[in-house]
């Protein structure tokens, strides 16, 4: 990270009138990171969603009613399934990852569906522990704890759907190529292996700020600026 | 390719720009940059009618078709704000108008011109015509998901429009939709009304967020060789920060959207209190109206500056070529540019002075607000720098560029009143803030894609616009204009306030009567006087004179296309290769008074170089 920053105000500095500096810009190809588009764009939407998961976060903290015990979400249930078959999903990307490195085509293909599998998996669990929570009396509308849950919950989930309708079109592709034609599609499935790493960090940052942002955590914040 | 290339092209690049990535096949070399060109990009080209001018992928079509609806939105804005002064100017002629249309116009006007007409007018419309062009690229990244982008657009104006005709009409809760009010009932358009816009926002930004990602992959990754960020003309590194902002402030605003739906339809407390309401103790509870009122000004703060970057880039851009002279401190205007993004994320709350806010944050917000004076008030120097002893072509476009440096001014000395907490308290909600806000990013911004449109029409259609209607249209713009706001800044001295129907019952109120006939005359005028540029536009695409190459001997790469106007691809067989930035004008020993950004330096050898 420091070295980009070095470099952006590198650029800034640059006098492209000068004849020294037009000398080296003439050379220059065009392209600023050495970087695929596709992890570009996927890059630039973890920038946009974690400033939306961000916000969302922070009308929980605003709102979080005093008497809500903030640990409930924390106690042992389906979540925590639902985190460990996330990081399971994360694991077979790196294996991708990995088998792209060897071109081990077949196992490429067999992990892009496990990958899919268990993505949709994770979701499916969401739905089971949604209905579960409403079970319980716990509804959307109950209090701005569980409201910010499940919007939460709703929007990582449109995220990995969003996710998954581009893992579709790159794995129908996939399935049907031959031999290292498989290589060609290395960008997008790396592209997507780090969109899913992504998904799983800001499923584990919620996770912890629910965990750090407990009752006691939250007035001593309020006690600053009231 | 030139020749001088061609003999050295085995010199690796080593702008300090350059950085490798963990991408395949990359050095640890962090300035390494492989010796290859940007690979040739496939384009889908349409043949059919459809695919050719309705769901077309070409950049430079997507942009106009923006241009298009934006300024259909605009009119429609437009038409709003005449009701509204009817009401206020003369309402013994609107018996028909209800304090409730009054509300709900004064509301979708807003809206309408803020987010529908500028930014989708700035973004949509010169970020997808002039990026591909100005960089040097064929097109977008992402002709596709771009295609997509606009569509998403067009259906988002469908259902805010829809609004007008649903029962109980649009939401009448003002541009900023606070809550509790906007969802509750008797407020206008409380019920489908309030719901519609909150779609239609939450469309907007996640078709604004297909077309940013367009825009700002292909700024940094698609540029043409040599084509350095330094060597980027102003308007792209307006229009990219621009971006960068609205990428990062239209989350808070789709994220409000979303909670206020779901306060309304699931009955969810995000925003809403404890409300008692005619004895009886509402199903909310919990929720902060404060909370919203955040969420919507840290959009709300930077949408100024999302609208106002790519009007600060465009009008470098103009000034330097009609006063051919090199845009005086370019590196301080980029650094302006980014300076003024990075911090429109810390005055948000100065909108919020009278929300009860502790003193302490008051002064925060206070002190971030004047901050942000200062890069601007760099840029204001450099343009009037720019244009001192310059060979300044007095034409429209100059016309309107003048016009905006004094409204921008204006409307900014006005911000600098408000910025402070103790002058805002007795001004807040009084027309004093409209005037403000309506000359600091309506008028101005409005003046520089007036300039714009004079300056680019020729690129689009290959004919130029009638100057002699041009000035006109200018005169009765920049005139009319001033009618109006001026005097409002009178109004909000003596205590007028904003978002009332009506006030000539109150006695201290009189004085405003004639003012606001004054005001309300003025508008109809000036309204009517943009029909001057529809004329104009009509009658030059039929009989204007032909524009031929580069009519304003501009050395920037949009004017260096094969084609004028430039076919899909924009380049013919072979990208652009550039050899310096957009500024060389009246250089000391040049042939011309202009050098392009593609003349290799052996075809200006006796040059000297100005510093700037």
């Amino acid at each position: 990270m420091s070295k980009i920053i070095k470099k952006f105000f590198g650029t800034l500095i640059q006098k492209p009138w000068d004849k020294e500096q037009a000398e080296i810009d003439s050379y220059h190809e065009g392209r600023t990171f050495d970087i695929s588009n596709q992890k570009s764009a996927v890059i630039i939407i973890f920038g946009i969603a974690t400033v939306l998961f961000s916000l969302i976060f922070t009308g929980y903290i605003y709102t979080l009613p005093p008497e809500q015990d903030t640990g409930y979400l924390l106690k042992p249930n389906l979540l925590w399934i639902n985190t460990i078959v996330l990081l399971f999903v994360t694991y077979y990307f790196g294996k991708i990852n990995n088998d792209l490195r060897r071109s081990e085509i077949l196992q490429i293909k067999r992990n892009l569906i496990i990958v899919g599998a268990l993505s949709y998996l994770f979701l499916i669990g969401q739905v089971i522990f949604w209905v579960q929570l409403m079970k319980s009396g716990n509804y959307v509308s109950t209090n701005t704890y569980f409201s910010s849950f499940y919007f939460f919950t709703a929007l990582h989930g449109l995220h990995l759907l969003g996710g998954l309708y581009f893992w579709g079109k790159v794995s129908s592709r996939v399935i049907k190529l031959k031999n290292n034609q498989i290589l060609d599609e290395e960008k997008n499935i790396s592209a997507l292996s780090l969109y899913w790493t992504y998904l799983l960090i800001v499923w584990l940052a919620f996770f912890l700020m629910i965990y750090l942002f407990n009752d006691a955590f939250i007035a001593w914040c309020k006690s600053l600026i009231s | 390719m030139s020749e001088d290339f061609k003999d050295k092209n085995i010199i690796q690049a080593q702008s300090s720009e350059t950085i490798s990535g963990s991408g395949s096949g990359v050095s640890p070399d962090m300035d390494y940059v492989r010796p290859a060109e940007i690979p040739e990009q496939d384009l889908y080209h349409g043949h059919s009618f459809i695919t050719k001018w309705v769901f077309c992928q070409d950049a430079k079509v997507i942009g106009v078709q923006y241009f298009c609806l934006a300024t259909f939105t605009g009119i429609i804005g437009l038409i709003l704000s005449w009701l509204m002064r009817l009401q206020l100017g003369f309402p013994e002629a609107a018996g028909f108008m209800t304090a409730e249309h009054y509300y709900q116009f004064v509301t979708m006007h807003g809206m309408i011109m803020v987010v529908y007409f500028l930014t989708a007018l700035f973004l949509g419309g010169f970020g997808n015509y002039l990026i591909p062009l100005m960089v040097g690229a064929r097109d977008m990244v992402f002709p596709y998901v771009n295609m997509v982008s606009f569509w998403m657009f067009f259906v988002a104006v469908g259902v805010l429009l829809a609004s007008f005709f649903v029962p109980g009409g649009p939401t009448g809760s003002g541009w900023t939709l606070y809550p509790p009010q906007a969802i509750l009932e008797g407020t206008p358009g409380s019920g489908m009304g309030i719901i519609l816009m909150c779609v239609s926002l939450a469309l907007f930004v996640i078709g604004f967020t297909m077309g940013g990602l367009n825009y700002l992959i292909t700024i940094l990754q698609a540029r043409t060789r040599g084509m350095t960020l330094m060597r980027l003309p102003l308007t792209v590194w307006g229009i990219f920060t621009a971006t960068v902002l609205a990428m990062l402030a239209f989350p808070a605003l789709l994220v409000s959207a979303i909670m206020m739906s779901l306060d309304k339809l699931l009955g969810t407390s995000f925003f809403m209190p404890t409300i008692l309401k005619a004895g009886e103790v509402l199903e909310y509870g919990g929720g902060s109206p404060i909370l919203f009122q955040h969420l919507f000004w840290f959009f709300g703060h930077p949408e100024v500056y999302i609208v106002a970057l790519p009007a600060f880039g465009i009008v470098s851009d103009l000034i330097s070529v009609h006063s051919r002279k090199n845009i005086f401190g370019y590196r301080m205007m980029v650094w302006a540019i980014v300076g003024i993004g990075a911090l429109s994320f810390f005055v948000w709350a100065h909108h919020m002075y009278v929300s009860g806010m502790n003193p302490w944050f008051g002064f925060f917000f206070a002190t971030t607000t004047l901050i942000i004076a200062v890069p601007t008030a760099m840029k204001v120097y450099n343009w009037i720098l720019t244009l001192w002893r310059g060979n300044i072509r007095m034409n429209t476009v100059m016309l309107w560029c003048l016009g905006f440096i004094v409204t921008f001014v204006n409307g900014g000395i006005t911000g600098i009143f408000l910025g402070n907490v103790t002058v805002d308290v007795p001004l807040s909600d009084t027309y004093f803030v409209i005037a403000h806000f309506h000359m600091v990013m309506g008028i101005a911004p409005l003046m520089v894609i007036m300039g714009a449109v004079y300056h680019w029409f020729p690129l689009v259609t290959g004919r130029m616009l009638s100057e002699k209607l041009g000035k006109w249209h200018f005169w009765a713009t920049f005139l009319g204009a001033y009618s109006i706001y001026f005097p409002m800044h009178y109004l909000g001295f003596i205590g007028v306030p904003r978002r009332y129907f009506e006030m000539y019952d109150s006695p201290y109120m009189t004085s405003a009567v004639g003012m606001n006939e004054f005001i309300s005359t003025a508008a109809f005028l000036v309204g009517a006087a943009q029909f001057i540029l529809i004329f104009n536009i009509v009658k030059s695409l039929k009989i204007g004179k032909p524009a031929g190459k580069n009519p304003w001997k501009a050395n920037s790469l949009e004017w260096l296309t094969p084609s004028v106007p430039p076919e899909h691809g924009n380049w013919g067989e072979r990208l652009p290769v550039v050899h310096r930035w957009a500024y060389d004008y009246s250089v000391p020993g040049a042939k011309d008074d202009f050098i392009v950004q593609t003349t290799p330096p052996s075809e200006v050898v006796h040059t000297k170089v100005e510093k700037t």
